[in-house]
């Protein structure tokens, strides 16, 4: 089984974030990049089928900067492959375009199993997998804990909901699947291996095609929010802080009698 | 044979030339069973891997040699223990010369030429009187010992494993060898004199009135009515017994814990002063960046397994067996010993059994050495410094450790904290950007050592950096630096953690590149000596970054601030008066000595010091070292920081616990806390209480 794993390199939160002078998106020269979570998590389910059920594991990236390493990583958890698409900014920011790259690009790549994180916290919809099943004309579920191979042509894709609900879907092969979690926390890869892998393995890179498809959506203006400054602090008995709390709710309307 | 007249004795007295021809036999036969048991035992030492021990034992002979002498690692916090040993020891010493005496004597010189012999005349009476007062000792030694051990029975002769179930083992075999051992020594020394007594019984030649014991249970012998006669079979009969026992001795040896007699001079010899302070790089070229079966052991670690003697003093010492953790210093290693004797042989006659058989194959970890007996440890050092055989502990925990880094076998936070330490330099997954933000609330700006030449770089790091409470200490020290008039200087945002506690967690790799981003950092500043607050910090930069090309001298603030004092550059103002404790951390004291500089600075501000029963070197490590405050201890008994507070509350009138390392304010501010202790006790830095007093 042939498993591709697109990921995307997104702003690291730790940092101060900054808007830039026109106030529409980040400012990025003072960003410090780091792999979505929700793509880590799809990599680690890619390689937990792998090493239960053996697999081969691609990684593919728009380079967007910064994302070697990420890649190098990926390579020293266990992937197989790790391809960087050039040229692909043009993409950035939008997941139906982003999608429509990965799609042509994947022509290329043997594919039975292609999973990606459901989200990014760069994102404004969340919708990477949908758009590229779409774009590949192959069955999609989204949200997905889990993956377990049923059979040779096809996968049962668990999701969980609150309340201790559990779905379990079974989907043909190929197909694409939003990754919510992997199985296990993400494993880690040693400093050593992923200098070693540095240094003894190549990234392959091929030139990412044009989008065909707009972002659907535009950024018209990026702000910091304001700070909300109205937070009170009850003190007293818990009682009293009790008493306190109902007659704010009761004010607001927010509880009856 | 002899001159009649001169003091002398004849070898094989009232025994017929079969029986001399038997013992000759039997002693054959018990060398050569002695000799199949060493070798075996070499034998195994030699699949180890190379390590060039050798010339290290060379460089320090003379330093070996006086602390085998000396007993000085046996008698260390064991005083009366360690010169019972002491007496044991220089009695079989002299006991065992004296046998090798004769044996020249008899079997070589004579055979040359007999007028060549020399044990006779005064030679003879001062070697009869040295081995009769050796003798002494050597049994009073014994019987003390003895006592200790079934007697007084110390905790640290229990043999419970923490780290194993009950009904998984057992090690009846320990305890029977143990008796054995004792037994035939003791056996062998008594049987020695009843032959003594009993020639000088029936002989009475009057020099031997130099056999001071001898001659006395002659009299006894005497006294209680004993013919000529019966002196002479007792004669026989005890001699016989002595023999026996002597080469049964010989012949038991190389399979039993009195293994250790060999096993322990060599690895004294062999020891290295710096293991665990410097780390050993992983081996090159290897499959695996850790130990992953016995094939990875040097020599040295494979004699350091059968060197230990069961003494349960690291045992004892160890933090994290007092917290419940499934981690003994002495289980760990006698846990590997019995692995290895089941893999390469050199076997114990008695041993620990198991009902089920290891059938983990050649892997260590897991069937051997659970994961969780690794990561217990702090690598606090004191199993190493109180084993007085030189088993270096804390190095090879460290490489079982690099394979659970490798294979991924780790706490959940200590994966975060490693990928936090590689992605911002810090454990705190806090921006580098913000490192020196601790700076702003000083009322003057820290010169930035990476443009300008300083005197004294001073190497923060991170908790010192990031940790509220801490950074308020290193505000303190800026202040009084300052106010001193040290020229100083930081790394500001080029500062990386320094690695020390990353690369006893095991992971080498991530080590290796914080430190190469400090050289680097440090490469292109012009500094005198590295200042750190901070002893782990210390430790690596001290005695592993001078391998990367580190030349300055790395000194920690406790030394430079009773410098200041000494040498005036600060004054005491008001002196502190309090009543105060002092904790040695593990990285300062144990690690790299320094126990008298703190203690300066407090007698110097006017602090009066208490000391807690384990302090200096056999101060109690408070649980964070090693990559340990990274990791979970919710499942421990109690926490080493709250065994330590509980320590010195029982002080009595104690104001302040005064620490000397930043991780130390936040572990037992933590302790005093959720132990219950506030309002006994409180937490101060040795810097905050040289602001007041200045
Ligand atoms: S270094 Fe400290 S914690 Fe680790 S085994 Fe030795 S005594 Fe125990
Ligand atoms: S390792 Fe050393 S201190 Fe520990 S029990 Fe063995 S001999 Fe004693």
């Amino acid at each position: 089984m042939d498993i591709v794993v697109p990921i995307k390199m997104v702003p690291d939160l730790v940092e101060e974030l900054e808007i830039d002078s026109e106030g529409r998106d980040l400012d990025r020269s003072s960003l410090k990049l780091r792999i979505s979570e929700w793509d880590e998590q799809a990599v680690e389910e890619a390689l937990l089928l792998r090493d239960k059920h053996g697999a081969r594991v691609t990684v593919i990236a728009l380079d967007t900067g910064d994302v070697d390493e990420t890649l190098f990583t990926c390579l020293a958890k266990g992937a197989d492959r790790a391809i960087k698409l050039l040229g692909g900014e043009a993409a950035q920011g939008s997941s139906r375009a982003t999608a429509s790259v990965l799609a042509k690009a994947l022509k290329g790549i043997p594919h039975d199993l292609v999973l990606t994180g459901v989200q990014a916290v760069d994102d404004r919809d969340g919708q990477v997998a949908v758009f590229l099943a779409e774009a590949l004309g192959l069955p999609h579920v989204s949200v997905v804990s889990g993956v377990e191979p049923a059979g040779p042509n096809a996968v049962v894709a668990r999701q969980e909901y609150a309340g201790g609900v559990m779905a379990e879907f079974e989907v043909d092969l190929p197909c694409v699947l939003g990754i919510q979690a992997a199985r296990e926390a993400p494993r880690y890869a040693p400093v050593s291996r992923v200098r070693q892998a540095m240094k003894t393995l190549k990234l392959e890179a091929a030139a990412a095609a044009a989008p065909d498809a707009g972002a659907g959506s535009t950024v018209r203006r990026l702000a910091k929010p304001d700070a909300g400054g109205r937070a009170e602090i009850l003190e007293g008995s818990p009682e009293e802080v009790a008493e306190k709390l109902y007659a704010i709710l009761k004010g607001k309307g927010l509880v009856k009698s | 044979m002899t001159d009649a007249i001169a003091p002398a004795r004849e070898v094989f007295r009232n025994l017929g030339t079969p029986a001399v021809a038997l013992f000759y036999l039997l002693g054959a036969l018990a060398i050569a069973i002695f000799c199949w048991g060493a070798w075996a035992r070499i034998r195994k030492y030699r699949r180890g891997r190379r390590s060039p021990r050798l010339r290290l034992a060379g460089a320090r002979l003379l330093h070996g040699l006086t602390a085998i002498a000396s007993h000085s690692t046996l008698r260390k916090r064991n005083a009366s223990t360690g010169l019972a040993h002491f007496a044991i020891f220089w009695g079989f010493v002299v006991l065992f010369i004296g046998t090798l005496i004769i044996m020249i004597d008899y079997d070589m010189v004579r055979l040359v030429d007999p007028a060549w012999r020399f044990w006779r005349g005064a030679f003879y009476l001062w070697y009869s009187l040295a081995l009769d007062v050796m003798g002494v000792a050597f049994l009073v030694g014994l019987a003390v010992l003895m006592a200790r051990r079934w007697g007084a029975r110390p905790a640290a002769l229990d043999y419970t494993r923490p780290d194993r179930a009950a009904d998984s083992y057992s090690r009846r075999g320990y305890l029977r060898d143990d008796a054995l051992f004792a037994w035939l020594l003791l056996l062998i020394g008594l049987t020695g004199y009843l032959v003594e007594g009993a020639r000088i019984a029936a002989d009475r030649p009057p020099f031997e009135t130099w056999s001071l014991v001898g001659w006395q249970l002659a009299n006894a012998f005497d006294a209680a009515g004993l013919s000529r006669r019966a002196a002479n079979a007792l004669h026989w009969w005890s001699w016989w017994g002595h023999a026996v026992l002597a080469l049964g001795f010989v012949a038991y040896l190389p399979y039993s814990k009195a293994v250790h007699i060999l096993v322990d001079l060599a690895n004294l010899l062999v020891h290295d002063e710096a293991a665990g302070r410097r780390l050993p790089a992983p081996v090159e070229g290897a499959a695996s960046a850790g130990y992953a079966t016995l094939a990875d052991f040097t020599w040295k670690e494979l004699l350091d397994l059968d060197a230990c003697t069961k003494c349960g003093r690291c045992h004892v010492a160890c933090p994290a067996r007092a917290a419940g953790a499934p981690l003994s210093p002495r289980d760990l290693i006698l846990g590997l010993r019995e692995h290895a004797e089941d893999r390469l042989g050199g076997l114990s006659l008695l041993r620990e059994t198991r009902p089920a058989a290891n059938d983990g194959g050649d892997a260590l970890i897991g069937p051997v050495v659970r994961p969780e007996t690794l990561w217990a440890c702090t690598t606090c050092l004191a199993c190493v410094e109180a084993c007085p055989v030189g088993i270096e502990h804390v190095p090879l925990i460290v490489q079982l450790r690099r394979k659970l880094v490798e294979d991924g076998t780790m706490d959940p936070t200590l994966q975060d904290a490693l990928q936090h330490l590689d992605r911002y330099g810090n454990s705190f997954g806090q921006s580098e950007r913000t490192r020196a933000k601790w700076t702003q609330g000083l009322p003057f700006r820290i010169k930035d050592a990476r443009r300008d030449e300083v005197e004294y770089l001073w190497f923060v790091g991170d908790y010192a950096s990031y940790n509220p409470r801490v950074q308020e200490v290193s505000r303190a020290v800026a202040r009084v630096l300052r106010r001193a008039g040290v020229d100083f200087g930081i790394l500001y945002e080029a500062e990386r953690n320094a690695g020390n506690d990353v690369r006893r967690v095991g992971e080498e790799g991530l080590f290796e590149k914080l430190a190469e981003q400090n050289m680097k950092a440090l490469a292109k500043c012009r500094f005198k000596a590295i200042l750190t607050t901070d002893p782990h910090s210390y430790n690596t930069l001290k005695n592993e970054y001078p391998a990367l090309g580190l030349s300055q001298p790395v000194v920690h603030y406790s030394e430079l601030l009773a410098d200041l004092l000494r040498s005036g550059r600060l004054t005491v103002a008001k002196p502190a008066g309090a009543a105060v404790t002092y904790h040695d951390p593990c990285y300062l004291g144990r690690y790299n000595g320094v126990f008298d500089a703190p203690r300066e600075v407090l007698g110097r501000i006017g602090a009066r010091l208490t000391e807690m029963g384990r302090c200096r070197d056999n101060s109690f490590c408070c649980g964070a070292g090693g990559g340990r405050i990274w990791m979970d201890d919710s499942g421990q008994e109690e926490r080493p920081s709250v065994n330590r507070i509980r320590e010195a509350v029982g002080l009595g009138s104690v104001q302040y616990f005064v620490v000397a390392c930043p991780k130390d304010v936040t572990m037992y501010e933590d302790a005093v806390k959720t132990s219950g202790q506030e309002g006994r006790i409180v937490v101060r830095d040795l810097a905050e209480l040289v602001e007041e007093a200045v």
